[in-house]
């Protein structure tokens, strides 16, 4: 899968003007920009992050009790991961959709963003935590 | 010179690893640390159980003449 979009992404400039692929993305990024409205209050970009990669999982079982992982990940709804991606400033979206979702490397979501590469890993990286860090509230609001 | 944390390390590897951004050499060390630690092994199987889940959250019917293009495109490589 990851070869095809990296495939389509290299011919963009022959499949270009009006391709599909880039309406495809921007119809994605667009459908979580007009959702976010809502909870987009509730992340100020200033907020402190939590630490560390692995402490929603941490948060999870330690407020489960439950320490099988398929488990804890069950604590996860769908609807929990549209509202926290849609709750995540889109900047930081934007990029996590394009490696996340698109599967392009950061290479290519450097160009397709027109930011330099180190950008695309720090918005990853803060895109990640702060969508954790929603993830954590909505799981343990849910109960 | 300081010795590394391995769960440490790890934690710090797993995002590149699932974007397959590491070289050869940590993708091996990622690999071996999962398979003698079961406390990281755990936490690398939420992550990438949790990239499935943020897929399918944004999961956006593709237009069936672009999923053609691709498909073409596939064949071709």
């Amino acid at each position: 899968m990851q070869e095809t979009y990296a495939r389509a992404f290299r011919s963009w400039e022959s499949f270009t003007p009006g391709t599909n692929l880039r309406a495809w993305l921007l119809r994605i990024l667009t459908n979580l920009n007009i959702d976010r409205g809502r909870r987009a209050q509730r992340t100020p970009d200033q907020q402190p992050l939590e630490e560390g990669d692995y402490f929603l999982y941490n948060r999870l079982e330690a407020t489960s009790g439950e320490t099988d992982e398929e488990r804890i990940l069950e604590r996860l709804s769908q609807d929990h991961v549209a509202e926290a991606l849609a709750a995540v400033p889109h900047d930081f979206r934007d990029v996590l959709v394009l490696v996340d979702i698109g599967e392009f490397s950061y290479a290519e979501a450097a160009q397709i963003l027109d930011i330099p590469i180190g950008t695309v890993m720090s918005r990853l990286h803060r895109g990640r935590r702060i969508l954790k860090q929603q993830l954590a509230e909505l799981a343990v609001e849910a109960g | 010179m300081s010795e590394v944390d391995p769960c440490d390390w790890c934690e710090e590897a797993i995002q590149p690893y699932l974007d397959r951004d590491l070289n050869e050499t940590d993708v091996e060390k990622v690999k071996q640390h999962l398979a003698a630690c079961s406390w990281c092994e755990k936490r690398f199987k939420f992550e990438s159980g949790l990239r499935r889940l943020v897929r399918q959250a944004v999961v956006e019917p593709m237009d069936p003449a672009l999923k053609a293009k691709l498909a073409a495109l596939r064949l071709e490589l």
